[in-house]
């Protein structure tokens, strides 16, 4: 009798200790994402801004310039899911990256002290998202981890919990920005 | 900067002068050390022998005697080598940091405050005992730097009650402003849990350290092997460490050959070099002109003021410009 009090125990015990890494789990994916986006809506912050300043000189680039655009409304429309602010942000950062280049282009722009502020805040901006996502990335594996593995899969699938996307990393991402010679260029 | 050749030629030839008067006062010195060391051990032989003829033995006086002979030993030793030390620091390390860069100043008896070694959080356990030398510090490139030999110890009491002193840390402790802003801590240690019982134990053990903050996992397998990091915030210490300072930080730890422990804290960075030995001493029983010992010197210096170029703490971004 009593041993079977005791194994019964044992499983309740284990399958809180399963519930609660799992919640906890998904918690830190959540609360990591409320950071992502914050940055993200930091750098959308600075969209018009750099579209205002840039535009007027940069005439072959008004395709970009209204891409950008666009992207950032549709980012600021509530209620969008996390999948579509991942997708939505790696659009934004190709075109973001785009401009910057084109801007090399245009001495009379890379002299410009706005664009030059801009262009520090952007970067600096982008640093922190790339660690928000480095660290959201990190999360959403030790989520999936846990939803795959054995035992915790069994709690997951109770639960309803899905796998989750990650950001993808892009090369460029990988090295860090190097402002001096961003300005030295 | 001088890169490391340039700093070898300038000890070999600018230096030569004064190279050559130390080693004949270091020749001088061995041939002293040698013969205060054999009349000493006789004197002390004999001593031990009288007691033993009136006492008997017992293991008690012989640990005396032992504990006696070294500590009495070292004491006359460090005096011996003290006027020699002194000459050596000031005719070749002082000249030295100043060819390495002009802007750095050296004190060969002071140290780095302890506040800077207990606010890095480095180590955790208490310092009762804290001393140092050969403090260099100054301005290169806007960005500051300062280090120091320094040797922390702590203190247990052991079952008779009697001190005993344990080194938390020996070597060498730099810190310099660094290039970002934050506003926690980051703690950089080397990955002794993982390395010793694997990656499955060891992270589990990591992660159930209290006297830490959060585990943060990396993604970089190469630092992540070598390096564990806990971190006060998850976003904030991937921020700092961005994949291309984990690969500075990996090529300087190999580079020094020696442990190396890192924190980001306040608005510096901090690195403790565990040589295990105090570092810009003279050599007394091998020439100051043979080229290993030479290159002790002129390389360790190399290596501390290069890690503002190394690590580019004088890239600032932009709104620390």
């Amino acid at each position: 009798m009593s041993t079977n009090l005791i194994i019964l125990a044992v499983i309740v015990i284990a399958l809180i200790l399963m519930y609660n890494s799992l919640v906890s789990k998904k918690n830190q994916v959540e609360n990591i994402f409320a950071s992502v986006d914050t940055q993200l809506k930091k750098r959308y912050d600075l969209i018009p801004n750099l579209v205002a300043t840039v535009s007027k000189y940069m005439e072959h680039e008004k395709s970009l310039f209204t891409e950008v655009t666009k992207l950032r409304s549709e980012a600021n429309k509530p209620n969008i899911s996390d999948e579509h602010k991942i997708a939505l942000d790696a659009k934004v950062s190709s075109a973001l990256g785009s401009i910057m280049v084109a801007v090399e282009n245009y001495p009379e722009l890379k002299a410009n002290e706005n664009v030059m502020h801009l262009q520090g805040s952007l970067n600096e901006v982008e640093e922190q998202i790339s660690a928000a996502r480095r660290a959201y990335n990190q999360a959403v594996t030790d989520y999936n981890n846990a939803i795959e593995m054995f035992p915790t899969n069994f709690m997951a699938n109770a639960m309803n919990y899905t796998k989750k996307d990650v950001f993808e990393i892009t090369q460029n991402e990988r090295q860090n920005v190097n402002v001096k010679e961003l300005f030295n260029s | 900067m001088k890169n490391l050749s340039e700093l070898t030629d300038f000890y070999y030839k600018v230096l030569f002068v004064a190279l050559k008067q130390l080693e004949k006062d270091r020749k001088q010195l061995q041939s002293r050390i040698i013969v205060v060391g054999v009349l000493f051990t006789l004197f002390c032989l004999i001593l031990y022998s009288f007691v033993f003829s009136k006492m008997g033995s017992s293991t008690d006086i012989m640990i005396f005697f032992a504990f006696g002979y070294f500590s009495l030993g070292t004491i006359i030793y460090k005096m011996l080598i003290k006027d020699y030390t002194k000459e050596f620091k000031e005719k070749i390390m002082h000249p030295l940091i100043k060819e390495l860069d002009s802007n750095l100043s050296y004190e060969s008896e002071q140290y780095l405050s302890q506040t800077y070694f207990r606010d890095s959080k480095i180590f955790s356990s208490p310092i009762d005992r804290y001393s140092g030398n050969d403090l260099v510090y100054g301005k290169i490139d806007d960005v500051h730097i300062e280090f120091s030999d320094i040797h922390a110890e702590k203190n247990h009491k052991n079952s008779k009650g009697k001190d005993n002193w344990s080194t938390v840390f020996k070597g060498l402790f730099i810190v310099a402003d660094f290039h970002k802003h934050f506003k926690g801590s980051t703690v950089v240690l080397p990955d002794s849990a993982q390395s010793t019982f694997g990656d499955l134990i060891g992270g589990w053990l990591q992660s159930k350290n209290f006297s830490r903050e959060e585990l943060v996992k990396m993604d970089h397998p190469e630092f992540e092997k070598e390096f564990v990091v806990y971190a006060t915030d998850q976003i904030e210490a991937r921020y700092i460490l961005s994949h291309s300072l984990m690969q500075k930080l990996l090529h300087f730890k190999t580079r020094s050959k020696h442990p190396l422990h890192i924190s980001f804290i306040g608005q510096s960075i901090n690195l403790a070099i565990e040589y295990n030995k105090d570092l810009f001493e003279p050599s007394v029983f091998r020439s100051l002109l043979d080229y290993k010992i030479a290159m002790q010197y002129v390389q360790t210096l190399h290596l501390c003021i290069g890690i503002i170029e190394e690590l580019k703490l004088n890239q600032k971004l932009w709104s620390k410009q």
